[in-house]
Order: structure tokens, then sequence, then C-alpha cells
């Protein structure tokens, strides 16, 4: 590479901007783990808000009056989804109204780099030069259409195979020993890794693929037949890529039901080797492959249909059409800036109203209220005025001394860790009190997806309150 | 006594005269429209009113039918209004923004804040000293535009909003051209717009 290469690079990759970051420690510590590690797919803000802030909580308690990340979690989530950092993907996916993020595959490369960092124990090279020979073999034999060529190679497998059977059968058997074993454990676990992050590179791949043919198509000057050639083109584009036949093929692979049964049986096979000291999460892995590549799957699906529909013939022209219509009218209403002219838009009304005038109740003229303050000086004795008194007084500022005695500041608690603390005395009112707090440090958010149960004792004996997840935060 | 399948109907035609019917908001009627679509039709056709249903946007609504071609057109029952000058652009600008978010291949649904309409209506506005007041009036031409079903506020993130897609099928290509040329016609005679 030159040095001008590596100079962007340098200033403009988000991986390598990454690595300089100043709280790279945390966003890869959070983001690595959360995403690359858990093999998490796209999250709601509000599930990695609530993770980043477990970790910020636990990273801040050796210092709770300095804390070494002062933010609230949002806001580097915000941080890191911003173009500048490109870490994070940030979207507002169909169906929901909240924002999702997606780690990208620059946040995967650093990642990964920073891991590699880690030195290994022993680095196995004899298994590597075996794929690579593997490798040649296939690239050879795969290319080769003589069938003499190819028969040559096939008797030259069986005659291995053969002397292999011949020497099991006299008792001799080869047995790996355990550092070869290691070896070859540890290569596939690098690729196991591996594979799975290249999933992220694949969507986003894809994603590319997606974005260059819409530029493509709506940066078009040409007639409409040419057009109609370059979309014909397009419509195949995608899964016709390199990328798209190797994803499908891939994707085949995996879901056929020999291989799925082989797989499995393999990896329970390794696990059972004492030698190796496997590690347990690889068990799994081809569920995980199976998980990230449904995930890929579902995402080239939504991108070729979302294309598809933006191809259409009709919409294609229609946007044209109305691309244009803004540019004028742009220009016409900043030429009469000064005085907005008084002309609209004409639409038509959402809905067919029905006004029935009869559906409304007619005047209803109530009775004038009759006051009378002045008590009867005998019946004055008799009156109860205990429901006077009765009514719950909760002080609120002691709540807030509640929260502020166990919340450090900047930081957020669940409601039912501070009534553990101070158990409630005042029934449900007291819960109320908590939510209706509007003092400036403290700030009181409801989570709806989530719930949470509070218990408590008032004069009727042990109750409980079932309301949305609350948590409490102080700024 | 109404049977099953007549109260189904029913729903279905009234739900619609209400107003926009989106898949995602209310599943229910969704279904119900896309199962008796054909008598929920012929209801409306009647009365010269016609359903649209865009299966790959999920919405329905209702538009009055083309019979330019009979001799007697029936009476209008789709109301048409005329927008006021800021609501219209804003309209325009957003149309703008959909063509823009679709063209750029993201996925899911097109969200703005206020700051961001703000920005889109600012350099159209007169110039003024008082930004409260512009802020004042881009506000104002939000919650009319919401009012309308064009814009929806996310319930729990205030300040931000989603532009629904109807937008596409209410400002479309014809109805922008009446507006573009009624604004040429008006710029041509005021030229400048300092002088009234």
């Amino acid at each position: 590479m030159e040095h001008d290469e590596i100079e962007v690079l340098r200033e403009g990759h988000p991986a390598w901007r990454l690595l300089r970051a100043g709280n790279a420690a945390l966003v890869l510590s959070f983001l690595g783990q959360f995403f690359v590690v858990d093999n998490h797919g796209a999250v709601s803000s509000t599930e990695l808000a609530a993770a980043l802030d477990d970790q910020l909580h636990l990273l801040n308690l050796s210092a709770p009056d300095e804390p070494r990340y002062p933010r609230p979690a949002p806001d580097y989530l915000q941080d890191w989804a911003a173009t500048e950092s490109g870490w994070l993907r940030r979207f507002y996916p169909s169906g929901s109204d909240e924002v999702h993020y997606e780690a990208t595959s620059d946040l995967e490369k650093a990642y990964a780099w920073v891991t590699g960092l880690r030195a290994r124990t022993f680095v196995g090279t004899a298994s590597r030069l075996e794929t690579v020979f593997d490798l040649l073999r296939q690239i050879v034999h795969g290319a080769e259409s003589d069938p003499e060529a190819r028969l040559t190679e096939l008797r030259r497998r069986r005659d291995k195979l053969d002397r292999e059977i011949a020497a099991a059968e006299a008792g001799e058997v080869a047995v790996l020993d355990p550092t070869a074993l290691r070896e070859r454990y540890q290569q596939f676990a690098g690729t196991a890794r591996e594979l799975l992050s290249d999933f992220r590179e694949v969507e986003e791949n894809f994603r590319g693929l997606d974005r260059a043919a819409r530029e493509r198509i709506a940066s078009w000057e040409g007639g409409k037949g040419e057009l109609l050639a370059e979309l014909v083109g397009n419509r195949a584009d995608i899964t016709a890529s390199d990328q798209g036949r190797s994803f499908q093929a891939f994707y085949d692979l995996l879901l056929s039901q020999s291989r799925q049964e082989e797989l499995s049986e393999l990896l329970a096979g390794v696990q059972s080797l004492d030698d190796l000291h496997p590690d347990r999460r690889l068990r799994t892995i081809h569920h995980d492959w199976s998980d990230a590549a449904e995930r890929t799957q579902r995402t080239v699906r939504q991108i070729s249909e979302q294309l598809r529909r933006f191809l259409d013939d009709q919409m294609w022209l229609e946007n044209r059409r109305v691309l244009d219509l803004v540019r004028s009218v742009e220009a016409a209403a900043l030429a009469s800036r000064e005085s907005p002219p008084p002309v609209g838009l004409d639409v038509d009304v959402p809905g067919i109203e029905i006004a029935l005038p009869l559906e409304r109740p007619l005047y209803d003229a109530r009775p004038a209220a009759e006051v009378d303050s002045l008590l009867d000086p005998e019946a004055e004795a008799d009156v109860d005025i205990s429901a006077l008194f009765g009514q719950t007084f909760v002080d609120q500022a002691r709540l807030a001394d509640h929260i502020r005695t166990i919340v450090p500041p900047s930081s957020t608690v669940l409601l039912e860790d501070i009534v553990n603390f101070y158990p409630v005395e005042q029934g449900a009112a007291e819960i109320v009190g908590y939510l209706a707090l509007t003092d400036d440090d403290l700030e009181v958010t409801l989570d709806e997806t989530q719930e949470t149960i509070i218990e408590y004792a008032d004069s009727t004996g042990q109750r409980r309150a079932r309301l949305p997840r609350v948590t409490v935060s102080r700024r | 006594m109404r049977t099953a399948q007549e109260q189904a109907v029913a729903t279905a035609i009234i739900k619609l005269m209400r107003g926009v019917v989106y898949r995602e908001a209310d599943e229910d009627s969704w279904t119900l429209l896309e199962r008796h679509a054909a008598p929920v039709r012929d209801h409306f056709a009647a009365i010269g009113v016609q359903v649209v249903v865009d299966d790959i946007e999920g919405y329905a609504y209702l538009r009055n039918a083309d019979d330019e071609d009979t001799e007697e057109p029936l009476p209008r029952l789709v109301r048409r209004r005329s927008l006021t000058y800021n609501v219209s652009l804003l309209l325009v600008l957003l149309r703008k923004r959909l063509v823009e978010f679709e063209a750029s291949g993201s996925e899911g649904k097109l969200v703005l804040t206020r700051d961001q309409m703000v920005d889109l209506l600012r350099l159209f506005l007169p110039d003024s000293s008082n930004e409260a007041r512009v802020i004042d009036q881009v506000d104002t031409t939000i919650r009319k535009s919401a009012e309308l079903g064009f814009l929806r506020q996310l319930p729990r993130q205030p300040g931000h909003w989603e532009v629904r897609r109807i937008l596409k099928a209410y400002v479309d290509a014809q109805t922008l051209n009446d507006f573009a040329g009624k604004l040429t016609e008006y710029a041509g005679a005021h030229p400048g717009g300092d002088d009234d």
C-alpha cells in the first residue's frame, strides 16, 4: 500500500478512527461484547441503552464522584452512530416507532484486530499448510474438464483410501497427537468466528449494491428503452453478483438436513475431546451461523423487494416528475419569499365526514346548585370531619431524598431497587408520588414494553402493584 | 340482524370513511378490507367513489372516481381543500425528502425532527430577525400537516415525526403540477415580491 492511501484510511476509515478514538476501550468492549461476541442483530435503542447503562454504571463505580463516563447512555449511542463515527447503523425499521441500532462491519474489523493482539499460546502452521494444499487441489481439479484427468485424480484418492483401510485392518491407526489436534482446533475456532463476522460485511455489500443500483436509476438521463434495459439488468444484479451467489450457496449448504446433522455430530465429537479444552460457545456455533445467515437472508429479501418497487416503471417516472416539479416550486417560492403567495395545494381531505345533527343530545338545563355555608349550630357537633384529614399526603421531597441517597449522580436505577431500600409506606399514592417527581436533577422514565411488580403492605394486608418498568436517572 | 359477513363489510366501509386505513397501525381493519374487497368496492362504486388499496405501501384510502366521460358527473363526495401556503410548502418539501429517502435505499420509515423541518422551511420563509416567530410558524405548520394525517409524532419520542407514505398518494404529480403552475404565475406577477 502506498503512503497516501494509508493516510486516507487513517483519517477516513471508521475502523481506524475507532482505534484512535479517546473512548475506544468503552466502544470496543461494549459494542464488541454485545454485537460480536453475543451475536445480536438489530436491537431497539432502549434495549441497547439499558445494556450500556449497566456497563457505564459498573465502570463508573470505582469513582462515583468523578465518573469516567459521565454522559447518559443514549448520548453515547447517538455519537457512535453519527456519520463521523460510523460504528453503528441507526434506522427506523418499518413497523416500529423506535430507533434501532446495528453494528457495522467496520466495528467488527476494529474489534477483530484488537482481539488479534492478544498473544496466542502457540500458532499452528502445519494445519494451515494442509488447508492450502486442500484448497489448491480443489481449484485445480475443480477447473479440470478433461474426464481422463478427473478419473486419474479420483483413482489416486481411492488408492489412498484403500491403503488406509488396509492399515486399519492390520491394526495400525494413525492418530493425531494432541498438539496437532489443538492446532487444528485453533484454526477451526478462528475460521468459525470469522465466518460469523463476515455476515455483517456481506449484508453491507448487499446494501452497497442496492445503493449503487438506485443511484444509477435516479441519475439516469437516457431514453425509456435504454432505461428498461438498464432496469432488467439491475434486477438481476444483486442475486447474480458474486456476493449473491456465494451467499446463496452458503445458505443452501447450511440449511441442508444432512449437513446440519453432520455438523451437530462433529461439534459434539470435538467437545468430548478432553485434551482440547474446547470453547463451550463453539458447541452451538452452527446455530449462530444459521441465525446470522437468516438475518442476512432477510435483509437481502427486503432489499430486493424494495428495489423492485423502486424500479417499478411508473413509480420511477412519477418520482422523476415529482422532483422536477418540486424544483420549480422551490424556485418560485424563493422568488416570492418576501410576500408569500396566497395560494396552496389542493388536496383531497382524507376520510368522508358525516355529521348527523340529531345524534347530538338536546340542550339539557341543569338545576342551579344551591350553596348554603351557614351550618346550623346544633348540627355542627355531629359532623364527621375525619374524611377531611384522612387524605394521604405524600411528601415528594422525602421521595426525592430517597433517590438522591441511593442513586449517584449521572446514573440510573430501577424504581424497584429504591423501593427495596425504602419500603413503600403510603401504598399506591407513594408509588404514584415517585412517578410524578418533577425535580430538575431527577428524571423518571417509563418503559411500556417491560413490567415491574412492586410489593407493599397497607392496612388491608400485602399488596402488589403492576406497572411499566420505571427507571430513575439522576443528572 | 346483520350476518357476520354484512357486519364485516360494514365495518370495513366505516373504517375507510373515517380516513386512511394503515396495515401497520390497524391490522384488523386491513384484513377485513382484504377479505371483503369486492362488496366494499361495489358499495363505494355506487356513489362514485373509488377504493385505492396499495398493497406494497400498506395503506388504503378513498378517491373520487374519474367519471369525466359521463354526461352528468356525480357531485363530489370526497372534499377537496386548499391548504395554506406554508402547509403546502412543507408538504412539497417532505414529498421531495420521501423521494430522496427511497433513492438512497434506506429501509424502514423516514423520521424527521422538528429542527430538521425548521431547516427545510427556513430558506423559504421571509427573512426575520425574530427566530422565535419562525419556529412558532413551523410548529403550527407541522401541527396542521399532522392533523391532515401526513405527519405522525412518534409516541415516545417528542419532537420526532414520521413522514407517512400516504403523502405520496395525496401530493402526486398532478397536484404538484397545479401548485407549481399557480406559484409561477404569482411569481411572474409579483417580481421581487417587495412591491406590496
